[in-house]
C-alpha cells in the first residue's frame, strides 16, 4: 500500500509537465484549430538553448528565462512561416505540415548539438525528502517542478480573464469573424497565442529535462502523453488540460512502478483510444454538432 | 482504343499486363546490378509497398495517419514470430515455409487494421493524427511487453526463407551447430527437431533469439532510413563453414529485391484496380464531402474503415518484407521514424498517386546516400552527414505543403495540362 501511494506522489511532477505541454497544444488548438504536433521539437530546441545557456553561465533560472523567450521567438516564427500562409489549406495539409516542423527540428538539433543523449544537470537535491521518519518519493526538485507549474497556471488564467488581451484571445478562439468586426486584430492575436504556446512548451522541456537525459527525439513520448491528456481532456480546455495532465502522471507512475516504465506508451494508447471511442470530443469538451 | 476498355474485365486485364511488364522490367534491370543496388530496389520496393497504402489512406480517403510504421511492425513481427516458432502449417500440417508467414503477416495486418479503422472512422483530422502517433509510439512498446516471445528491445533476429538453389538444408545444422550455446533455450529445442523433420528447400532456417547483450552489437541499425547496407549481409558471417556448398550465383541481396519488387507488384495491382475503380471514387467521394457522399448512398464509415484496412494490408506486406531484408524485427526498427518517412515520401511523391509513392519510395533511398556522397567529397561532420536527409524532408515536406500540394506527381499533372491546354486529370 505505501508503495502505491509512493508511486502516487512521486508521479506529480511528472504529470505537471505533461500538464503544461497539454496547455501548450490547447492553447494552439483554441486560437488556430491546428494540433501543433512540432511542438515537442519546439521545446526540444529551446532544451538544448537553455542547456547551452546553463554549461556557459551556471545559472538554471537564466537558461529557463532564455528558454522561454527562444520558444516565444520559435512559436512565432512557425506560425508565421508555415501556418499563416496557409491558413485556408486543407486541415491534412496543416497536419503534415505540423509533422514536416517537427522533423525539421529534431534533424536542426542533431546538426547542431549532436544525436547522442545528453545528461541535463540537476538544479536542486534530487534526493527524496527525509520526514516523519521515511523517505518520501519526492524530491526539492519535483517541489520546484509544481511550483512553476502552479505559477504558470495561474498565471495564464489571469491572462485569459483579467486583461485586454486574454479577452481579445477568447473572443479571437470564439468567433474570429466578429471578433475583427469588433476591432480585435485577430491575427495578431493568433501570433501572440502561438508565442504563449512555445513559452509553456519552453518552461515544460527544460523542467523535464533533467529527470530524463536529452537527445533529438527524447520527447517524442511526451508528445503522445500530452496530446492523450489535451484530448481526453477535450483539447478546448485548459483546465481540462491541467486534470488529465495531472491524472496521466499519476497513471503512467503507477504503471512504471508496478510493471515497468516501457509499459507507459501502451497504457498511453489505451487510455487515448477509450477515451476517442467513449468521447470523442473529451470529457471537459463543448460539444458541437458536426456533419456525419 | 478507348471502345476496347468497354468490355467486362478489360480494366483488370490492361492492369494486370501493365502491373507484369513492369514486373519483368525491374527483375530484369535487379538481374544485372551489383549487390548494393539490389538493396537498394528491395528497400524502394518495400516502401512503396506501404505507400500505396498511405495514398489510399491519407491522398484518397483523407485521413492522416501516422500509424503505418506500427502496422509494418505488425507485418514484420507476425512474419518473424510464425517463422520461428511454427515448423508446419496447422490443421494442414504442409511444411511451412515464407510464404505462409507473409500470409499470415496480411491477415493480421487486415485484422489490425480493422479494428483501428473502426475507432478511426469517428475521428475528424487531428484526433486521428493523434491517435495513429500513439500507435506508432506504443505498438513498438508492446515488443517490450512480451520479452520471451518478441525479442523485447533488442528484438528477434531471423534468417530469411532461401529459395531452391539457396543454402538453406545444409545450412540449417551448420547453423544449429556452430551457435548452439548462443541460443537460448525453448528456440533451440523447437529448432532442432526441424533440422531432420522438414528438409524442404525453402524451409525456414532456424530463428537464433540473440541474448540481450550481443543484440545491441549484432542488431542493425534502429534508425530505418540509416541502415548500413553490411548489416543485412549475414553470408559473410553464418558461411564461413559452408561457402563449398552455396550455388556460387546466389545473391541474398538480390533474392530479397526479387521478393521485394514482386510483393510490391502484387500490391500495385490490387491498389492500381481499387483507385481507379468505383472504390476510388467511393473513398474521394467521402474524402471530398461525406455528406454529399452519404446523400448518394455511400456509408462514410464503411469507406473509411476499408481504407484503413487495405492500407493496413500494405503496410503489414511491407514490414514482412522489411523483417526479411533486415533479418530482424525490433522495435528500434518500426518506430516513429519509420511512420515519418512513409508521410515524407508519400506527401513528397504525391498524395493521391501511386506512382508517387513509387517516386516517395526512392527519394527516401537515394537523398540519404546523396547527402553522404556530398559529405564524403565535402568532408562534413558526422552530425551533419546524419541528420541533412531529415532536414531536408522536413523543410520539403513544408515546403510542399505550402506550393505543390499535389507533391511531385501532382505538380507533374498540372505542369502538363498547362502545357496541353487541357484539363489536369481528377486526383
Amino acid at each position: 500500500m505505501t508503495s502505491l501511494i509512493d508511486y502516487l506522489i512521486g508521479g506529480v511532477s511528472n504529470g505537471a509537465v505533461i500538464a503544461l505541454m497539454a496547455i501548450a497544444l490547447v492553447l494552439i488548438w483554441r486560437a488556430t484549430r491546428v494540433v501543433n504536433f512540432a511542438q515537442v521539437g519546439q521545446a526540444m530546441f529551446t532544451t538544448f538553448v537553455a542547456l547551452t545557456v546553463q554549461t556557459m553561465t551556471g545559472s538554471w533560472a537564466l537558461a529557463l528565462v532564455v528558454a522561454m523567450v527562444a520558444g516565444a521567438i520559435l512559436g512565432v516564427i512557425v506560425q508565421f512561416l508555415v501556418l499563416r500562409p496557409m491558413r485556408r489549406a486543407d486541415t491534412s495539409g496543416a497536419i503534415i505540415a505540423t509533422f514536416g516542423v517537427l522533423i525539421a527540428l529534431q534533424a536542426a538539433v542533431g546538426m547542431i548539438w549532436g544525436g547522442d543523449a545528453q545528461a541535463y544537470p540537476q538544479p536542486f537535491d534530487n534526493a527524496g525528502i527525509v520526514a516523519f521518519g521515511r523517505i518520501w518519493p519526492i524530491s526539492v526538485y519535483d517541489f520546484v517542478v509544481i511550483g512553476v507549474t502552479i505559477l504558470l497556471v495561474v498565471a495564464l488564467s489571469l491572462l485569459f480573464t483579467r486583461t485586454s488581451i486574454g479577452l481579445a484571445m477568447r473572443a479571437s478562439a470564439f468567433n474570429p469573424e466578429v471578433a475583427r468586426l469588433s476591432g480585435v486584430r485577430v491575427s495578431r492575436v493568433l501570433t501572440f497565442g502561438w508565442a504563449l504556446a512555445g513559452v509553456v512548451g519552453a518552461v515544460a522541456g527544460v523542467l523535464v529535462a533533467p529527470s530524463s537525459t536529452v537527445s533529438p527525439t527524447t520527447f517524442d513520448i511526451l508528445l503522445v502523453f500530452a496530446f492523450t491528456a489535451a484530448v481526453i481532456g477535450g483539447l478546448d480546455s485548459l483546465v481540462g488540460a491541467v486534470a488529465l495532465g495531472v491524472f496521466a502522471g499519476l497513471v503512467i507512475s503507477l504503471v512504471s512502478g508496478v510493471s515497468n516504465s516501457g509499459n507507459a506508451p501502451v497504457v498511453a494508447l489505451v487510455l487515448l483510444a477509450l477515451s476517442l471511442i467513449t468521447k470523442p470530443d473529451g470529457i471537459f469538451g463543448h460539444h458541437k454538432a458536426r456533419a456525419v | 482504343m478507348k471502345s476496347l476498355m468497354r468490355f467486362p474485365g478489360a480494366r483488370l486485364v490492361s492492369h494486370a499486363s501493365f502491373v507484369i511488364i513492369i514486373w519483368f522490367l525491374v527483375m530484369r534491370l535487379n538481374g544485372s546490378v551489383d549487390p548494393l543496388a539490389n538493396y537498394y530496389i528491395a528497400l524502394v520496393a518495400m516502401y512503396a509497398t506501404a505507400m500505396f497504402g498511405m495514398v489510399i489512406l491519407v491522398g484518397l480517403s483523407g485521413q492522416v495517419s501516422l500509424g503505418n510504421g506500427a502496422l509494418m511492425a505488425v507485418g514484420g513481427y507476425v512474419f518473424a514470430v510464425t517463422s520461428l516458432h511454427w515448423q508446419t502449417v496447422p490443421i494442414l500440417g504442409v511444411p511451412w515455409n515464407g510464404w505462409w508467414s507473409m500470409g499470415f503477416a496480411a491477415v493480421g495486418g487486415i485484422v489490425v487494421g480493422l479494428l483501428i479503422g473502426g475507432i478511426a472512422a469517428r475521428l475528424r483530422g487531428p484526433y486521428l493524427a493523434g491517435l495513429t502517433l500513439g500507435l506508432a509510439v506504443g505498438v513498438p512498446a508492446i515488443a517490450n511487453r512480451f520479452p520471451e516471445l518478441l525479442g523485447g528491445e533488442s528484438g528477434l533476429m531471423l534468417t530469411v526463407p532461401y529459395p531452391e538453389g539457396g543454402y538453406a538444408p545444409v545450412e540449417e545444422e551448420v547453423f544449429i551447430d556452430s551457435s548452439a550455446d548462443t541460443l537460448s533455450g525453448d528456440v533451440s529445442t523447437v529448432a532442432a527437431p526441424s533440422a531432420e523433420a522438414t528438409v524442404a528447400p525453402d524451409d525456414m532456417l532456424t530463428m537464433d533469439n540473440f541474448p540481450t547483450t550481443d543484440a545491441s552489437a549484432a542488431a542493425p541499425s534502429p534508425d530505418a532510413s540509416m541502415i548500413d547496407p553490411g548489416a543485412t549481409d549475414i553470408s559473410g558471417v553464418d558461411l564461413s563453414g559452408t561457402s563449398d556448398l552455396i550455388d556460387a550465383s546466389f545473391i541474398i541481396e538480390r533474392w530479397q529485391a526479387g521478393l521485394a519488387i514482386t510483393v510490391a507488384c502484387i500490391a500495385a495491382f490490387i491498389a492500381l484496380n481499387l483507385v481507379r475503380g468505383r472504390q476510388g471514387r467511393v473513398w474521394r467521394a467521402v474524402r471530398d464531402d461525406s455528406v454529399a457522399a452519404a446523400v448518394a448512398g455511400i456509408s462514410p464509415a464503411k469507406a473509411k474503415v476499408s481504407a484503413f484496412a487495405v492500407s493496413s494490408l500494405f503496410a503489414a506486406l511491407a514490414g514482412a518484407v522489411f523483417a526479411q531484408i533486415l533479418s530482424y524485427v525490433g522495435p528500434g526498427a518500426f518506430g516513429l521514424g519509420l511512420s515519418l518517412s512513409l508521410l515524407v515520401g508519400v506527401v513528397l511523391g504525391g498524395r493521391s498517386s501511386l506512382l508517387g509513392a513509387v517516386i516517395g519510395g526512392i527519394l527516401l533511398v537515394w537523398l540519404p546516400e546523396f547527402v553522404l556522397s556530398l559529405s564524403e567529397k565535402g568532408g562534413w561532420e558526422d552530425q551533419i552527414t546524419n541528420n541533412a536527409p531529415n532536414l531536408i524532408y522536413g523543410l520539403l515536406v513544408v515546403l510542399v505543403v505550402l506550393l505543390a500540394p499535389g507533391g511531385i506527381v501532382g505538380s507533374a499533372q498540372l505542369f502538363l495540362a498547362k502545357v496541353t491546354r487541357r484539363a489536369p486529370k481528377g486526383v
